[in-house]
Order: C-alpha cells, then sequence, then structure tokens
C-alpha cells in the first residue's frame, strides 16, 4: 500500500524564550498507509499536534521530509494541491461566533473548491449524517461545545477529502454522539479515505483503527498494526480442582495460570492429578492499559502484553 | 477522490474577505459604535449652542471629526484583532489547512475588514448629514470629499493597526497603532518644526518622519466645513498615497504572517 503520511526523520523546535529551543519532534519515522485507520497515540505534550500541524501547514520550518500522497510538503504554492485533499478536525476547535452554520460551511467548501451546485449538495450530505439540518440557520456562537464538535466533524468532510487529519475528534461528545462519530467515519473510510487521529479514548482508537503509533517526548516509540498489537498477549488456561504451582485463584473454585507459547507442554505436564482444564483463551488487555505501561516504561525496551501483570 | 480544481487567487480572496465583512458588520461592536456615533452627533448640538461662533459650522466640524475618531478607533481595535484574535482563538485552523496561501487569507480579511470598516464610515456619514440638514446645518459636496478622505485615514489605519499587530501582541499593537495615528498627524506639521535644521539633522528627522504616514493628506473635513475647494488632481494624489501605504504596510503582514509559527 502507498503511505498516505509520511515522516522521514522529521525535527522541529519552537523558539522558547530569548535562546531557549524546544525540541517538540525529534527524528520522527512514519508511514500511514493509504486506506487505513490510523491512531496516534501519546500523551499530553507528546508532539501529537506538533506532528498534526506540520501535516497541515499551521507549522513549517522542520528538518527531515513530511510527505503528503507521496508528495514532499515544501512549504510553498505546490502545497495547495495536496491540502485540497485533506481534511482537518483540530482538538477544540473554535469557529466564527457570528457566522451561521450554512454560511460557515458554503466558506469552508469555497476554500477547498467546490463550487457553488457541489456546495449545496455536500452540505445536504453533512447535514444528514452530523443532524445538522435543523441548525444550519442558527449561528455558530449559541453551540455547545459537542454541537461545534459536530460542526467541526462536519467541515472536515464537506469536500470528501482522501485523508481526514482529526485532533481528539471525541473530545466534548456524549456516548451517542461518539457512536454516531465512529459511524460517520466507518462511511468515509468506506468510501475510501485515509483517517489519521489522535485520540485519548483508547477505546475508541481500538475499536476504529487498524494501525497506530505511539509518541512520546518527541519521539516515535513504536507503530504497528492493532492486530498485532493485541495478538501479543498472552494464552490464559483456566481450570478447576487442584491448583497449579503459579496459579492465580479465579473465585467460584477455578484458577488461572499463564499459557505462554514455548512452555505448553512443561506446564500441562505440572498439573497436579484431579485438574481439570476448563478453557484456553488469549488474555483481554485493553489498549489502555497497554498504552499506559508503554509510556511507563519510557525509551525503554518495548514493553509487550505479556509482560503486563494484571489479568 | 480526484484532484478538486483548486480556485484562483481572485476567488479565494473574495470569499474570505466576503466572510470577515459578514462577521465584521454582525458583531455587536460594530452596532455599538453606530449608536454612540448617532448619540454623540445628538449631543453635539448643545456644543453649537454654546459656541461664539456659528453654531452650524461648530456642529458639523464636530460631527466631521466624531466620524473621524470613532472610524480609527474602530480600525485600531479590529485590525489588531483582525488576525491575532484568529490565532488566538485557533479559528484559522480550518482555514489555513485548505488550499489558501497565507497572503491570500491575509489580504482577503484585510479587504473584508475594509468593506466593513466603509460601511461603517457610510452609515455615519449618512447619520451625520442626516442630523445636520434636519438641524438646518449646510449639506454640501465637500462634506462628502470629507467623509471619503477620512474613510482612507481609517483604512491606512486598520493597515497601520494590523501590520502592528503581526510584529507584537495585540495590547502592544494598540497602543502602536494610536500613537502612530498621533505621530502621522504631528507630521503635517513637521516643516514648520524642523525647517531651521540643516544637514544630517534635517536628513534624521525627515527619514523618521517618512517612516509613518503623513495623516494630515486625509484631514480635509476643517477646509469642508468651509467649503475650502479640494482639486481632482490634489483629490487623486491623497487617494494614491493612501493606497500606496495600504499596499506597503498589508505587503509587510504578509512577509511576517508567511513566517508566523500557528
Amino acid at each position: 500500500m502507498d503511505a498516505v503520511i509520511t515522516f522521514q526523520g522529521v525535527s522541529f523546535t519552537y523558539r522558547g524564550n530569548w535562546l531557549q529551543r524546544i525540541s517538540a519532534l525529534k527524528r520522527v519515522d512514519l508511514d500511514v498507509p493509504a486506506g487505513s485507520a490510523f491512531g496516534f497515540l501519546g500523551a499530553n505534550g507528546a508532539g501529537k499536534s506538533t506532528s498534526i500541524k506540520l501535516l497541515t501547514g499551521l507549522l513549517h520550518g522542520h528538518c527531515g521530509r513530511v510527505a503528503l500522497f507521496g508528495s514532499e510538503l515544501a512549504g510553498s504554492d505546490a502545497d495547495r494541491r495536496l491540502r485540497a485533499r485533506l481534511g482537518y478536525l483540530p482538538e477544540h476547535p473554535f469557529f466564527y461566533d457570528n457566522l451561521r452554520v450554512d454560511e460557515y460551511l458554503a466558506y469552508l467548501a469555497r476554500l477547498s473548491g467546490l463550487s457553488a451546485g457541489g456546495i449545496t449538495a455536500a452540505c445536504e450530505r453533512v447535514y444528514q449524517l452530523l443532524d445538522l439540518g435543523d441548525l444550519r440557520r442558527r449561528m455558530l456562537r449559541s453551540f455547545s461545545k459537542g454541537m461545534r464538535q459536530r460542526f467541526g466533524l462536519a467541515q472536515a468532510i464537506i469536500h470528501q477529502p482522501d485523508l481526514l487529519v482529526l485532533d481528539e475528534p471525541f473530545s466534548g461528545l456524549d456516548p451517542l454522539w461518539r457512536a454516531r462519530f465512529r459511524e460517520v467515519m466507518a462511511l468515509e473510510r468506506g468510501r475510501g479515505a485515509t483517517l489519521f487521529f489522535s485520540s485519548h479514548i483508547l477505546s475508541d482508537v481500538e475499536d476504529l483503527c487498524d494501525r497506530y503509533a505511539v509518541i512520546d517526548h518527541g519521539s516515535v516509540l513504536e507503530q504497528g498494526r492493532i492486530a498485532d498489537l493485541l495478538g501479543q498477549a498472552p494464552m490464559i488456561l483456566t481450570g478447576s480442582g487442584p491448583a497449579p504451582a503459579g496459579a492465580a485463584d479465579a473465585g467460584g473454585g477455578e484458577w488461572r495460570l499463564p499459557f505462554p507459547e514455548g512452555e505448553r507442554e512443561a506446564r500441562l505436564a505440572a498439573l497436579p492429578p484431579g485438574a481439570r482444564i476448563l478453557r484456553l483463551e488469549r488474555q483481554k488487555v485493553a489498549l489502555e492499559d497497554w498504552f499506559v505501561a508503554r509510556i511507563r516504561a519510557t525509551h525503554g525496551a518495548g514493553v509487550k502484553l505479556g509482560d503486563m501483570s494484571h489479568g | 477522490m480526484a484532484d478538486p480544481a483548486l480556485p484562483g487567487a481572485a476567488t479565494l480572496i473574495r470569499v474570505v474577505a466576503g466572510s470577515t465583512f459578514r462577521e465584521a458588520v454582525r458583531s455587536r461592536t460594530f452596532l455599538g459604535l453606530l449608536i454612540i456615533f448617532a448619540v454623540c452627533v445628538g449631543l453635539s448640538r448643545i456644543v453649537g449652542w454654546v459656541s461664539s461662533t456659528d453654531g452650524n459650522i461648530v456642529t458639523t466640524d464636530l460631527v466631521m471629526s466624531l466620524q473621524a475618531i470613532i472610524g480609527v478607533l474602530v480600525a485600531v481595535a479590529t485590525g489588531t484583532a483582525l488576525v491575532q484574535s484568529e490565532i488566538t482563538n485557533k479559528t484559522l485552523y480550518t482555514v489555513i489547512s485548505r488550499p489558501i496561501a497565507r497572503w491570500q487569507f491575509v489580504v482577503g480579511k484585510y479587504l473584508g475588514l475594509a468593506a466593513g470598516l466603509a460601511l461603517g464610515q457610510a452609515a455615519m456619514l449618512a447619520i451625520g448629514l442626516a442630523y445636520l440638514a434636519a438641524t438646518g446645518a449646510e449639506v454640501h459636496r465637500w462634506l462628502l470629499l470629507a467623509g471619503l478622505l477620512t474613510l482612507v485615514e481609517v483604512l491606512v489605519m486598520a493597515a497601520v493597526s494590523l501590520c502592528w499587530t503581526a510584529l507584537s501582541s495585540p495590547l502592544l499593537a494598540a497602543v502602536l497603532g494610536l500613537a502612530t495615528w498621533f505621530c502621522g498627524h504631528a507630521v503635517t506639521s513637521l516643516p514648520e518644526l524642523i525647517h531651521h535644521l540643516k544637514g544630517w539633522q534635517l536628513v534624521v528627522a525627515a527619514g523618521l518622519a517618512s517612516l509613518v504616514p503623513n495623516l494630515g493628506q486625509f484631514a480635509y473635513r476643517n477646509q469642508a466645513v468651509y467649503q475650502l475647494p479640494l482639486g481632482w488632481a490634489d483629490l487623486a494624489q491623497r487617494l494614491g498615497y493612501g493606497a500606496l501605504w495600504i499596499a506597503l504596510l498589508v505587503t509587510l503582514t504578509v512577509v511576517v504572517f508567511r513566517r508566523k509559527h500557528l
């Protein structure tokens, strides 16, 4: 698959006070394949937003190579054609207070290159997707946080971009709207768009994404497939009767024993007489738990799900 | 999706300007200042009554000066907020991430604001002239020319404030904007002040004076009250002078804004 987003050895430094320099990104390498849903994970200040701002043209002056759709962003007018294929929802989006929903959407759609006829159809589409039809004549100053987020997603997808960059898209949404956002994102992906988003709600990343990267203190710690990551979770043998050495009490007369790939025969042989095997299954580990453990082991050798102590 | 056909620079600037104009004229500040102007115009008659000279002349002078003062205050306030508030409020994130160059954004924002300021100036002039007509003062074409030149002064001040805000914080930009306004009017009397200077002192004084727009070029209102004529060539020269300063200041803003981290 071709990469839609490529970072090669990208470093970026902010100017602090006087001669102070703040290094926000340190030789970041990242590849986001076309058609994927890519979760960009990191704690506050890890470098997620800086990376996104480099992609969207809000920051420039980086070292290394940032490419969109295979073409390097050069900070020139040539980037416009690449940015026309991108939809962006910023974190905590703010909008002009004194414009109506329909005016604002038409304004941004026009900037993205839609014709007058195309704008009407595009607006109707996002009104339906995000239930904004009844609000189209409302000024944005009267919107709640959740409504602003809905409008934010609407403006990001109005021109049906090939790449959707979403910074904390679920922020401020109630459970119903989180579910709707997931549906809309699935629809966008079904249309062929690539999703690239950062989120603190890792269960959403787990549900939506097939690939991930973890960034911490400006460096990408690791990246890969979510399925591979979750597939690293250890197998657990659950049984009843006499418990073998190393087993944990699971309640109700049951015990649980880690069952690693290379030690299966030895573990089976060590089962005491009368022990009864009930089931063998992969341990359920939430991405969130893994993420916390991964960040805590900052810059250490990668933490595998099998290394995690909880069951 | 296939590559969309990108709109041209003129279209993008027009779209940004249109949105900025709508946003500006719907703001409460805009309506509030028009109301303040109307109230002040009403009160100006009192000054006319107590004046020892022709009351109508004094009232006309006050109305034209109020239009300039309130116009400049609005220009400084909105000019300093124009781009900086977009950065602070992050409203430009969803705009700049689209296929629009930063210079197109700045020029579009300025033109939208200029259109809003022009509407405000036209409304103030209309209110002022209607009041003067209603109170028996003479309304003549020279007042319209004075109103036009005041509008140019206001547009120059909006560009000054926009430029200062690209170089400093909004508060400092507002202070520097007002300081520029005072200096710009003081420059008019410069020839009288520096006629005794010679050599390098004269060069330095003249050089410093050239760094600020000579706003006296647009202060025709006092002459207009007495119906002192203004030739077409003189008018064209003043309009051209204002346009040059606006172009220079907006270009400077673009140069700074292009390098800004958002």
